[in-house]
């Protein structure tokens, strides 16, 4: 199973809006999908997971993906995050 | 999993009518709004309580060919969408920890009970419906937020 693995500063606090977005992204992939924050790392699909990671501007936030579809899944879970955070909320 | 196949809808089922409004914008807005998250909160009249009438008419709204998954604020609420359920006949199929396993039971449940914590069930089920997942992975999905910790 091919692994992937990248990642990237938030630019704002990652609140319910982004990771409900992070999380529903993820969720369309077969891979497994983490997002990691400092010592704390969640299962990418959970929103409840992801809201509790408390990651917030300028952390360093790593998606990890393992499956058919791991690059897919980390090169959309970047986009996602630079995006959402964005714009907050 | 194609971007436009049915979602499973949501009816979140409250004493107060705020309460349920309040929830379903929440998890609509979180999980961006492309599931149907109905709202059946309080009596007839609006005050506080539960209406089997309200339950059933969120169910049939939120209904778009992938099922429906009813999630209850407090016990009390239980009886009310038991009763519902019931006579809807045999469509139905009732959650909890312990009895998840009858959704195999009974092929074809296109409604079910799931036993989770209001708020962070309903978001969670909304979020896993929106990434296209079907039924009894929204019921997980809310019943395992008795495990999601916020601190």
């Amino acid at each position: 199973m091919p692994a992937s693995s990248e990642s990237i500063t938030l630019t704002g606090d990652l609140h319910a809006r982004p990771a409900g977005a992070l999380a529903v992204t993820a969720g369309r992939f077969a891979a497994t999908v983490s997002v990691t924050a400092g010592t704390k790392t969640a299962d990418a699909k959970s929103v409840l997971g992801v809201m509790g990671l408390g990651a917030t501007s300028g952390q360093v936030l790593t998606v990890s993906a393992d499956g058919p579809d791991a690059a897919e899944a980390v090169s959309a879970l970047i986009a996602i995050i630079g995006e959402a955070t964005r714009v907050g909320g | 999993m194609s971007q436009d196949a049915p979602r499973v809808g949501i009816v979140l089922v409250s004493h107060s009518v705020r309460l349920a409004e309040g929830t379903a914008d929440l998890a609509g807005q979180v999980s961006g709004g492309t599931v149907r998250v109905l709202a059946a909160g309080g009596t007839e009249d609006g005050g506080l309580g539960t209406s089997a009438e309200k339950v059933a008419r969120a169910v049939a709204d939120a209904e778009t060919g992938a099922g429906v998954l009813v999630l209850p604020d407090l016990g009390s609420a239980v009886l009310t969408v038991r009763a519902m359920l019931a006579e809807m006949g045999g469509l139905a199929e009732m959650g909890g920890p312990d009895e998840m396993g009858r959704l195999e039971d009974t092929p074809g449940a296109r409604v079910v009970l799931a036993d989770a914590p209001f708020v962070e069930g309903a978001v969670a089920a909304t979020v896993t419906a929106a990434a296209g997942a079907d039924l009894k992975a929204v019921a997980t999905a809310a019943e395992e937020a008795w495990h999601a910790r916020k601190l």
